[in-house]
């Protein structure tokens, strides 16, 4: 069952053509991975989804609807929540206050909101210390756990994960991913951009592979790991001609 | 508004030519003669005089806002320096009106300027404020030192000069002096000078990086507004005989600034049909004035309906209709010359424990990167692995936390960003940063004429034909007279290039000069690399594409979290397994 | 020392009106980015509505004060749809010098409709003040003080305490990610004009009766409330109500001690040399580089 699915969408920023005619779909219950290098097109897949950048022609159809054209505030309401590149915490407000926003797609009382928020950090027992600090002075790792768990209190039906490794340390990385698989147990669908294809491919159920602005690849995670092209879409065809 | 855009382009093509000097000279002299002989009844002629003194204060608006992009809400002040220098010197000290003229303009040239200085660390809403300050002080200066300045009562009979005296000779007087002002600040836009605020204007970076000196160029361009405040200012006083410092208020300011919007504040013609349309239309519908502010209520509202709806004015509306690109004179094609310096220091570009920290973000953490005399050399990394950051140091956009830079074994560290263009460091940006209301050719002599270009002569002539070399060396001669947002993103992309080649380079520094370029876009880029790396430029280039990376560069250095991970030959570090591991992740 | 004390006390009186104009700025800055030139406007419609009702038609005060921030909360939804609305996507040169233009509108529409002649505004109560030793504290000045604390309370409890708070809050830091989470931005701006309008109209009724009412009164205040702001730390919403005590402190001493016909000028003097040297303020974080 598509949970959400993707019809040759064309994205532009002014004359640049971000995505061109890319097709992908993530089924109910999975955890799907967008891989590609910087520039591929990847977070542009995620803004557009999520209404910030209208694609120009193409087609989202998200639980049977389709969506293009609505704006942010009506797809978080719809069930979509994203975790941004760079997990954007707002700068004067607490961990607490930043986790209980997460929850503006809905019309919960201020009780209710503050006592899932308090579930959250069962989930994220590492950063319960910090509910009172303000957000940017945790670690990168700690923010990430923070902006994870604000998206999963819009209580989504789909949760879209960008980079959500960027800048962090091996240590922490394994971390976050431990929670994206914790995250799918819980019956969440996820899909998740990320640059590092090894530790995506290691949580996926299914991967696909953009580069520059088009769908190069697309396959269970076991045969996208070990095909060459996808080391190439990442350092280019030099690996063969090195080789050669 | 929109990036004001360049109004000169549709007469240009006319006035560039002497018939357009000469026509104009004629229109001027007639005016001149007009204004001396026919007969006018004093109403008529006052309002033509204050038409007239206005136009030139609101060409200095122009000149700062229209040309170089920065906000003054202060020329009723500086007129009314020029006007008081006008009244007080000739009635209380005697001195000849010229004198006092030319004195008013001096002084309103220096506050300008100190004005100006302000701009060093402020800008947008800050500059605003200052500028509504200095008004502000000004007026209550002019009310309250009555000792100096006569106070509320104001100066009267001032004394015009004897040839001058009558309204109608002094009126002339006032239409030639328009006459001539509007021909300089017309003739400034192209100058050097105009063009360097037209740079400032449309990308103050992008100005920085070609070698212009922004900071200098604004104070100037606010002395320049301030002069001109001035000179009106005291022709005003001349004019009307009285002077008082309710003339000379924020809301008068206001005025100024609301006829030079409406009438397009890129340029002089634009200022004078501004300025007669606001005070020629009111007359004819006297009775606004009748109720008090319902004049100035209708100003307030047509303010912002201007800004809103017609943001390049009306010049600006009639010259966009008729734009057409500039016709660039065939020329013999003359190639392009590169020669870099060479002054056998061991590296073109040497950076020694380079660190920039942003509070607790170690961006960039202790990088030392040697780059080789001649040939291309690539710096590569992950998302976030610190790469721009490390070009931004070095072209001095930020300034490091730690460590040193060297270009061609200058010490060019503690240099801002254009004195590090002029040392011989030329760049391209990821966001293209072209000058978007001009001229391909234009963008790309603003590259050539960075101070110390030993390739360009510093006539103008010398200068478009080296601009136009390397236009034809990127590929884009045919179209050097097109504006720039005309072309493709490639395109753009190309003139950038070329823009820094015509500065002649020591080194070329691209940052992601193949982001959004198609294959044969990249493949025609590739080329065009191999061809600057040929003359023995040397490049630092940082991209995503690999495939373009491995085929043009010799030597490569790979970042991850901000620091050096490999270093040296193209085909070992693409091999390295640390490196396959910081694209790919960690095992 | 008496006299200081009163001026002290008148300071901060006239502090106090700044510090919610600076407040209302504030506002509308850290949610729009604009820096609104037609703040102190508010207040002057303010004061004119109030003349009407309580003045001319001869209504109760209280029913006349609520009638008054009645007029300005639809003042300020229009200012947002029609002066910041149509030009958000702009750079910020077009907005200021739209609301500079909105400014001038007001004021004018204010004395076309009215006339030039300066009103009085009767004060709240009608005793004259209480004598505490050897200070004088007049009875509006008392109530301008009060006003004002009760308003930061009510501000500080509102942003900090309620959920809608924290929206704004989020809003005005990073207007996508509040959207991404499902927060309705139009309306978080349009909330934020219509309480900084609202808040700039009590500034005006409660200065009103000190001084004249007049179409001049709300450009003075304003550009003094800038001052105020930058002194503060532009964009710190405590830095304006700091910078706003700060200034009318330094000017009522400036005026006892130093000149009173030059008291306009130390705003502005205060001003630039803050700009010159300290252009962060007292508590705001440094200036962006305007890369």
């Amino acid at each position: 069952m598509s949970l959400i699915e993707i019809t040759d969408l064309n994205v532009r920023y002014g004359e640049i053509e971000a995505l061109r005619g890319v097709s992908l779909r993530v089924d109910e219950g999975q955890v799907v991975t967008l891989l590609g290098s910087n520039g591929a097109g990847k977070s542009t897949t995620l803004r557009a989804i999520s209404g910030l950048n209208r694609p120009h022609s193409g087609s989202i159809v998200f639980e049977g609807k389709p969506i293009v054209g609505l704006g942010p505030e009506a797809i978080a309401r719809l069930g979509i929540a994203q975790v941004p590149e760079g997990r954007r915490l707002f700068p004067g407000l607490t961990v607490l206050e930043n986790i209980m926003l997460g929850a503006s797609n809905g019309k919960a009382s201020s009780a209710a909101i503050r006592r899932e928020a308090d579930r959250m950090f069962e989930l994220f027992p590492d950063i319960r210390p910090f509910a009172n600090a303000l957000g940017w002075t945790l670690s990168g790792g700690q923010q990430q756990m923070v902006a994870v768990a604000r998206g999963l209190m819009a209580k989504p039906r789909l949760l879209l994960l960008d980079e959500p490794s960027l800048g962090l340390a091996p240590v922490i990385v394994q971390a976050v991913f431990r929670i994206i698989q914790e995250i799918r147990k819980r019956g969440t669908t996820v899909l998740l951009v990320e640059q590092n294809a090894r530790m995506a491919l290691k949580v996926a159920d299914w991967g696909y592979v953009l580069e520059t602005g088009r769908l190069a690849l697309g396959g269970a995670p076991e045969t996208l790991w070990g095909d060459a092209r996808v080391r190439d879409a990442y350092l280019g065809g030099s690996q063969a001609k090195a080789s050669a | 508004m929109s990036v004001a855009r360049d109004t000169r382009s549709a007469a240009s093509s006319l006035s560039r030519t002497a018939a357009g000097h000469a026509l104009y000279a004629i229109l001027a002299v007639a005016a001149v003669i007009g204004a001396a002989t026919v007969r006018t009844d004093g109403y008529i002629a006052n309002i033509l005089m204050q038409a007239a003194t206005y136009a030139i204060a609101v060409f200095g608006l122009s000149v700062v806002l229209g040309l170089c992009g920065q906000i003054n809400l202060a020329q009723a002040a500086f007129f009314a320096l020029g006007a008081y220098a006008v009244a007080l010197g000739t009635v209380d000290y005697d001195i000849p009106f010229f004198v006092c003229l030319i004195a008013g303009m001096a002084i309103a040239f220096t506050s300008g300027g100190l004005l100006g200085l302000s701009t060093l660390r402020l800008g947008g809403h800050y500059l605003a404020m200052v500028t509504i300050s200095f008004q502000q002080i000004l007026t209550v200066v002019l009310i309250n030192a009555i000792q100096l300045t006569h106070g509320p009562d104001g100066v009267g009979s001032i004394k015009r000069p004897d040839l001058f005296a009558s309204s109608q000779a002094y009126l002339a007087l006032a239409v030639a002096v328009l006459a001539v002002a509007g021909y300089l600040v017309w003739w400034l836009a192209d100058t050097r000078l105009g063009r360097a605020m037209r740079a400032v204007r449309d990308n103050e970076i992008a100005a920085s990086a070609a070698g212009i000196d922004v900071y200098r160029t604004k104070v100037l361009a606010f002395a320049i507004c301030a002069m001109l405040g001035g000179l009106g200012g005291g022709l005003f006083a001349g004019g009307f005989t009285y002077v008082s410092p309710d003339q000379f208020a924020f809301s008068d300011s206001i005025v100024l600034l609301t006829m030079a919007l409406l009438g397009g504040i890129a340029s002089p013609v634009g200022s004078a049909i501004g300025t007669g349309l606001l005070i020629l239309i009111p007359e004819w519908l006297r009775f606004l004035k009748s109720v008090p502010g319902l004049y100035l209520a209708i100003y307030g509202l047509a303010v912002i309906l201007i800004v809103v709806f017609m943001s390049d004015g009306i010049w600006g509306f009639i010259a966009n209709i008729f734009r057409r690109s500039t016709v660039v004179a065939p020329s013999p094609k003359r190639p392009l010359v590169l020669r870099p310096a060479d002054s056998r220091a061991p590296a073109a570009l040497q950076v020694q424990g380079l660190a920039k920290h942003f509070g607790g973000l170690k961006a960039v953490d202790g990088v030392d990167l040697t780059v080789r005399r001649g040939g291309v050399h690539a710096l590569i990394g992950p998302n976030g692995s610190g790469k721009t950051t490390m070009l931004n140091v070095i072209s001095g956009l930020y300034r490091p936390t730690a460590g040193r830079i060297f270009v061609d074994g200058v010490d060019v560290t503690a240099l801002s960003a254009h004195r590090r263009t002029i040392a011989g460091l030329g760049r391209t940006f990821q966001n293209i940063r072209l000058f978007r209301s001009m001229t391909a050719l234009e963008n790309v002599v603003i590259g050539a004429e960075r101070e110390g270009n030993t390739e360009a002569a510093s006539d103008h002539a010398a200068l478009e034909e080296r601009a136009q070399s390397a236009l034809d060396f990127v590929g884009l001669g045919e179209r050097s007279g097109d504006l720039v947002r005309s072309f493709s993103y490639g395109h753009q992309r190309l003139i950038e290039i070329a823009r820094a080649l015509a500065g002649n380079p020591t080194v070329l520094l691209l940052d992601e000069p193949a982001a959004g370029l198609n294959s044969s876009e990249k493949k025609h880029l590739h080329d065009l690399l191999d061809r600057i790396a040929a003359q023995g430029l040397t490049i630092l280039i940082i991209d995503h594409d690999m495939t373009l990376v491995a085929g043009v560069a010799q030597h490569l250095t790979v970042l991850n979290f901000g620091r050096r991970i490999a270093d040296g030959d193209t085909v070992e570090v693409l091999r390295h397994p640390d490196v396959a591991a910081a694209y790919l992740g960690a095992e | 020392m008496g006299s200081v004390l009163q001026l002290l006390f008148t300071g901060l009186g006239i502090g106090a009106v700044y510090a919610l104009v600076a407040l209302g700025f504030v506002l509308i800055f850290r949610a729009t980015n604009v820096v609104n030139f037609a703040q102190g406007e508010f207040s002057m419609v303010a004061a004119y509505l109030m003349v009407v009702f309580a003045v001319d038609l001869g209504w109760p005060y209280w029913l006349s004060f609520l009638l008054s921030l009645g007029g300005m909360a639809v003042l300020g939804a229009i200012f947002n749809l029609g002066v910041y609305y149509p030009l958000r996507n702009r750079t910020f040169l077009p907005v200021i010098i739209s609301t500079i233009g909105a400014s001038i509108f007001l004021a004018n529409t204010v004395l076309a409709l009215y006339g030039p002649q300066p009103q009085v505004l009767p004060g709240w109560f009608d005793t004259p003040g209480i004598q505490l030793g050897q200070v004088y504290l007049d009875s509006q000045y008392l109530i301008i003080i009060a006003v004002t604390v009760l308003l930061v309370a009510f501000q500080y409890w509102f942003f900090e305490h309620t959920l809608l708070g924290k929206k704004l809050q989020a809003t005005s830091q990073d207007k996508e990610m509040a959207a991404l989470l499902g927060i309705p931005v139009a309306t978080m701006i349009m909330i934020t004009f219509v309480y900084s309008a609202v808040l700039g109209g009590i500034a005006g009724i409660l200065v009103a009766p000190v001084l004249f009412v007049s179409i001049q009164m709300g450009s003075t205040i304003a550009l003094k409330a800038f001052a105020a702001t930058i002194i503060g730390g532009f964009g710190d919403v405590a830095g304006a109500i700091v910078g706003g005590l700060a200034l009318g402190i330094i000017e009522t001493f400036g005026a006892a001690y130093i000149s009173v016909p030059f008291k306009d000028a130390f705003a502005f003097l205060v001003l630039i040399l803050f700009l010159a040297f300290r252009p962060q303020g007292l508590f705001g974080e440094r200036v962006a580089e305007k890369a």
